[in-house]
């Protein structure tokens, strides 16, 4: 993959629809060939931003180009970026076949391209069989292959997904997506999707753009984002997360000890410059997943500088392959996500627990 | 059964309601049926004169109905989907004919285009004559073409914005989008729309009975049997020619076109962004709405200045006269706003019953109850007024010259709305609110107070005012049964105006107007957005 060539450029785009800021100043660069994904809660201006580049709103202030092109006045149709709806826009008065080969009849493409095109196109998705039916007579999962196969038949230079796997149940989700992801890599198509779904996100992408509010808060990897976040916002959508709240104690050239509910806790940042950064008596907040949190078998005291901690499990959760415990410490509620738990019943029992100095995540203030 | 008997304040409603459906709705119609032998049924329909209007109405059925329904599609397709300026007033202007007597665009148009019109006659120096079927095609395509924009703008606003774009991204733009994928989507929806276009047609009196002239159609051939010759057999007979084609395209309109509209399939959807359309596509669209839009204003135009005009055609002096004649001598008047907002309160009244019954309750004739409701829709007001002329006003029930007669077939006419409107309102009240009312212990008639009056208001003063605006601008359903003794202004109108005293039918026409659109605009006020005017 060409991961280094851009291949849409989003430039200090903004929108508004009557007095509500839909885009604020975004820009973005996405590579050719890779899979980027705009995340966010509903209202955050993910899909404006999707049918902005598809070509369906104007570009108020900002640019867009696709290559070199400008493309701020370039109406949809020639932009060759074609989209999957949310709810598939299947043409109900129309059937199967003329719903594939519709935009393929507009360009007045003779019928054997248009054969060999649309054949092309339904044996990567697996839909022959439907070819001569209505849209009203297949299943949901159907119809999203069918839309899939719309949009690819056009041999698009950028796929735009609006939220494409929303009205599927969960089961045909988790499968669809994998094929999805399979079929993007095979056919190195430049492909934009939106969802609010963070789990979506994290497995599909190469790079996940966070928004909210109109903005883009954070760019980057689904590793970056999860154990990365930039700040609160990111680190609580994107998952489950301990934030702790604390004070600076110390910091020496490779760690940082930080006092937390009057305990200190110990980070090894990642970043190679964080002692210049933090100062002692900085307010800084911490980020901890749950599954980086271990329980320790035997119950041990706290502040003994291996990050071994004291609680008591309050509320617990049987998930199937983990088991999530609410545990009092430190002045807060952490959430712990133990995998293959042993039988013994911990609520409302003391235990100790390890958090990893090293997948402590500092959040930038 | 079991349930209702425990009920008994529900029983007794269902029971009154079930009964004034046979005698009110059901009866009327058994009689016309009943009414003629089947030897005068052979020689009415076997005359020349009504085959030739029976010929004649169809041919004005499909005239009208595809020029109303052309312009309706073209009124609103501008509406809907396209930036054309001053689109919000055409619509706003395609909005008043709604709320006005049928006849007065031809009254209006003879006034303005006739012999002595002001337009024709005064303006142009031409003399012509407007009288026959092309002036009775004009009047009708204005007098119904609104109502048709209303109900396909309804159908263009219910097309998934996504499918539009779609076939933008795809490539379609201008009028390959709107060939392959708009009005295709559309088009069930604009069919049924002209289909309920086309019983309004066929069912229109006021209209023929004063511009068609010469040209008869059947709706005014059975009320010259009665009035020329009373006889009460043939009348029947020609209302009978009118709602078998009237009811069967009203069973058409609702089993298979119903059946055939597209819906949407998942999702949600998003406002669709109005695209420029290309200049000259816009420009004729504009001018296109604006001639129709004028054609409309004109007809208030003048029918205001004829209540201010001391004789129409020969003397124009300002005077004050007729105004001053509605303020005495204004029985007329009276009556119309009494008889109507008794009418509209009943229906109202009536049809929030009925649609509560049926959407909530399980009851023996249920199903009879929701068609009879609507059985109206298809009932031509001519039917319905010799119907109530048959049933009662003679032993049994004699009900000739009263009050009651009016009030109670402007009622009947008008269940259908409110209770469409009605069932509409009940759907969108999730039954979940009734369980949960009923599994804390409330009983049916407190659910009923308590929790779905509440949610009905909106919908219920919604029929109130449909009926009453309906009630008060109707000719057809009343012009058998008004009398001297219960006169009401529309009858008068067309009596003044087949008399030629224009003045005075001006001004009676538009004291109408005032009252309807001053019902309307108190109904707004108080309302605001919970007023839903037509339920199509």
């Amino acid at each position: 993959m060409a991961m280094n060539e851009i291949h849409l450029r989003i430039e200090n785009v903004h929108k508004t629809f009557g007095k509500t800021k839909a885009l604020d100043s975004v820009s973005l660069d996405i590579a050719r060939g890779s899979f980027t994904t705009f995340l966010g809660p509903s209202g955050c201006g993910k899909t404006t931003l999707l049918r902005m580049i598809a070509g369906f709103y104007e570009v108020e202030h900002g640019n867009l180009y696709m290559g070199d092109r400008l493309i701020n006045d370039v109406p949809s149709h020639l932009r060759n970026a074609v989209m999957v709806f949310q709810d598939y826009a299947l043409f109900p008065h129309m059937t199967i076949r003329e719903n594939i080969t519709y935009g393929l009849r507009i360009q007045k493409m003779t019928r054997e391209d248009i054969e060999k095109r649309l054949q092309k196109t339904i044996g990567y998705l697996g839909i022959e069989a439907l070819l001569d039916r209505t849209p009203g007579q297949i299943s949901g999962g159907q119809q999203q292959r069918v839309a899939l196969a719309r949009a690819l038949v056009m041999e698009p230079e950028i796929l735009l997904l609006d939220e494409p796997l929303s009205n599927l149940d969960a089961k045909l989700r988790i499968n669809i997506r994998a094929e999805l992801r399979q079929l993007q890599r095979r056919l190195k198509i430049t492909t934009i999707y939106v969802t609010h779904d963070q789990a979506e996100a994290l497995s599909l992408s190469d790079r996940i753009a966070v928004m909210n509010e109109g903005k883009i808060v954070q760019y980057g990897s689904p590793f970056e984002i999860y154990y990365r976040p930039r700040n609160t916002f990111v680190a609580s959508f994107v998952g489950i997360v301990n934030l702790m709240k604390g004070k600076v104690a110390s910091s020496s050239s490779r760690t940082i000890l930080v006092s937390v509910g009057g305990e200190p806790v110990l980070v090894v940042p990642a970043d190679k410059e964080a002692e210049r950064t933090y100062k002692p008596g900085d307010d800084i907040t911490l980020c901890v997943r749950p599954e980086t949190i271990r329980l320790e078998s035997a119950l041990r005291g706290q502040g003994n500088g291996e990050n071994v901690f004291r609680g008591r499990v309050v509320n617990s959760i049987f998930e199937g392959s983990s088991v999530r415990y609410w545990i009092e410490s430190l002045g807060m509620e952490f959430i712990v996500d133990i995998f293959d738990p042993g039988n013994e019943e911990l609520n409302n029992k003391d235990v100790s627990f390890r958090i990893n100095p090293e997948r402590i995540h500092i959040l930038p203030t | 059964m079991k349930r209702i008997a425990k009920e008994p304040f529900l029983a007794v409603v269902m029971l009154f309601i079930i009964s004034c459906l046979f005698l009110f709705v059901i009866y009327p119609i058994v009689r016309v049926f009943l009414y003629p032998s089947g030897k005068e049924l052979i020689t009415v329909l076997s005359h020349p004169r009504y085959i030739k209007a029976i010929f004649n109405s169809l041919f004005m059925v499909v005239l009208s109905t595809s020029s109303s329904a052309f312009v309706g599609f073209v009124f609103a397709y501008t509406i809907a989907r396209t930036d054309v300026p001053l689109r919000k007033y055409f619509k706003l202007i395609s909005l008043l004919p709604l709320f006005s007597p049928p006849f007065m665009v031809a009254f209006s148009y003879i006034m303005m285009f006739g012999k002595n019109g002001i337009i024709t006659a005064k303006l142009l120096g031409l003399s012509v004559n407007i009288f026959g079927w092309h002036g009775l095609w004009l009047a009708q395509t204005i007098a119904f073409f609104p109502i048709a924009a209303l109900m396909m703008e309804g159908v263009l606003q219910s097309i998934p914005p996504s499918l539009e774009y779609a076939g933008r991204n795809l490539g379609a733009t201008g009028f390959t989008l709107f060939k392959t994928i708009t009005f295709p989507l559309a088009r069930p929806g604009v069919a049924g729309a002209a289909l309920l276009v086309s019983i309004q047609v066929l069912a229109d009196f006021g209209n023929p009975i004063m511009i068609s002239g010469d040209f008869s159609v059947v709706a005014t051939e059975a009320w010259m049997r009665i009035e020329g010759w009373a006889d009460v057999s043939g009348a029947a007979i020609l209302s009978l020619v009118l709602l078998v084609p009237s009811f069967s395209i009203f069973l058409f309109q609702r089993l298979w076109v119903g059946k055939k509209s597209y819906v949407t399939i998942t999702g949600k959807s998003t406002q669709i962004d109005i695209r420029r359309i290309g200049s000259f596509m816009r420009w004729f669209l504009f001018a296109f709405c604006s001639v129709f839009s004028l054609l409309i204003l004109l007809v208030y135009l003048a029918l205001f200045m004829g209540a201010f005009v001391n004789g129409w055609g020969f003397d124009w002096t300002p005077t004050l006269r007729y105004v001053r004649e509605i303020f005495s001598r204004s029985t007329e008047v009276t009556n119309s706003l009494v008889f109507s907002l008794l009418a509209g309160g009943g229906s109202a009244l009536f049809s929030m019953v009925a649609a509560y019954l049926v959407s909530r309750k399980k009851f023996f004739l249920r199903r009879f109850v929701d068609f009879t409701c609507i059985l109206p829709t298809a009932l031509p007001g001519i039917f319905l007024g010799i119907g109530y002329s048959i049933a009662f006003t003679r032993p049994p029930v004699d009900l000739h010259g009263t009050a009651a007669i009016i009030i109670l077939s402007l009622m009947f006419w008008n269940i259908a709305m409110g209770y469409q409107t009605g069932i509409g309102a009940f759907q969108q009240i999730s039954p979940s609110f009734h369980e949960a009312a009923s599994n804390l212990g409330a009983s049916s008639m407190r659910i009923f107070k308590e929790i779905e009056i509440p949610l009905i208001k909106g919908p219920f003063f919604s029929a109130f005012i449909v009926s009453f605006i309906r009630a008060i601008t109707t000719l057809s359903v009343i012009v058998f049964l008004a009398t001297s003794k219960n006169v009401v202004a529309t009858f008068s109108i067309m009596n003044l105006v087949s008399d030629g005293f224009y003045g005075k039918a001006a001004a009676l026409t538009c004291s109408l107007l005032i009252i309807a659109f001053l019902v309307l605009g108190i109904a707004k006020l108080a309302l605001g957005k919970r007023f839903e005017l037509f339920k199509v």
